[in-house]
């Protein structure tokens, strides 16, 4: 008894399901129920239809690329019947399907958390730009204040200048309020 | 509701005429099949074939259709539908291989893109290099004619 798969959806076809088209040169398309078969009638491309295998494999919602899938395979070589390596086998495919489903559902979980890392991200992202709407604007203000006096409060930077007959002077640099431009004489205080 | 959605079966006979296995076209993957060299070969140097539209001596590989002389054939390379198909080619086709594969059986493959160019281009090199082809062909029309008469 050989199970199929369906040339559309690339599920199983059981003995006695689904339909089958020849054509004319000899490819045999196996379709496990009518649906399948209409999508091929209609020329529907696998690929592209979001319930099929070929689709959840092409766009990355399922494990494709794995050692346990090399198994399971067409390989068109000859083999003699050996009652030890029919049992051998029949144990190593329980033991193949397990470690199968255990990649592929692992596969899908790394996929989910990433999606839940992006929303994360995104969410900072969001408060961070409109902290605005739900903070008080008075929030922090006088802290802010007395921070900006004792930073007004800085000694009065030095320059050297060179006069026009060549000596050399230390003069201090004029306080200059970034706002207004305006120059600030030595020792006036800054009334904000 | 949207024509396509509205022509899916009232008044569907048009479809269903062109989904009727008589009326079966060419798979893309069976072009896939031809386009490789020695089987491009063989389809764009047939033997006249009097059933055949142009006695089978303009071939279009892509399409996977006949025309009757040069200039038809040089004309459907411009149209939209030929265009249409030579991007179809682009992504490599759907098989029942890759159902196979897709079903677990072996490791699933992606399907790569190709650079898919109109024949004609290919066939103007072709001449250029060998003389041959251009004393073929219009010794080939001479038999037609002479069939013809």
């Amino acid at each position: 008894m050989r199970i199929e798969t369906c040339y559309f959806c690339s599920s199983r076809v059981y003995p006695g399901h689904g339909i089958q088209f020849v054509r004319n040169d000899c490819k045999i398309f196996r379709f496990c129920r009518s649906k399948c078969h209409a999508a091929f009638k209609k020329k529907k491309n696998p690929r592209k239809t979001k319930w099929t295998k070929a689709y959840r494999k092409t766009a990355g919602k399922e494990l494709s690329i794995d050692p346990s899938f090399e198994f399971e395979k067409r390989r068109n070589v000859p083999l003699k019947y050996n009652r030890e390596l029919w049992t051998k086998t029949i144990e190593a495919m329980k033991k193949v399907e397990e470690i199968r489903q255990r990649r592929s559902n692992n596969y899908i979980m790394q996929r989910l958390r990433q999606g839940r890392e992006v929303e994360w991200q995104r969410d900072v992202r969001e408060v961070q730009r409109d902290i605005s709407l739900i903070k008080s604007p008075a929030a922090g203000l006088k802290q802010r204040q007395a921070l900006e006096a004792t930073e007004m409060e800085v000694e009065p930077e030095t320059i050297e200048v060179v006069d026009a007959k060549g000596r050399k002077q230390i003069i201090e640099a004029p306080v200059m309020v970034p706002a207004t431009g305006e120059l600030i004489e030595e020792g006036g205080d800054i009334e904000l | 509701m949207t024509y396509k959605r509205k022509k899916y079966h009232c008044g569907d006979t048009h479809l269903k005429k062109r989904w009727r296995v008589r009326n079966r076209k060419k798979d893309l993957d069976e072009i896939d099949q031809d386009l490789k060299e020695e089987n491009a070969e063989k389809l764009l140097n047939q033997k006249v074939d009097l059933d055949l539209p142009g006695a089978a001596q303009h071939y279009c590989l892509h399409c996977a259709r006949y025309f009757i002389d040069e200039q038809a054939l040089n004309d459907h390379f411009k149209t939209k539908v030929h265009k249409r198909r030579l991007k179809a080619l682009e992504l490599e086709p759907y098989t029942i291989e890759e159902s196979e594969r897709a079903a677990g059986h072996g490791s699933f493959k992606t399907a790569t893109k190709r650079k898919i160019v109109s024949q004609n281009i290919e066939k103007s090199q072709t001449d250029e290099d060998g003389d041959a082809i251009l004393e073929e062909s219009p010794n080939k029309k001479k038999k037609i004619d002479d069939n013809d008469i």
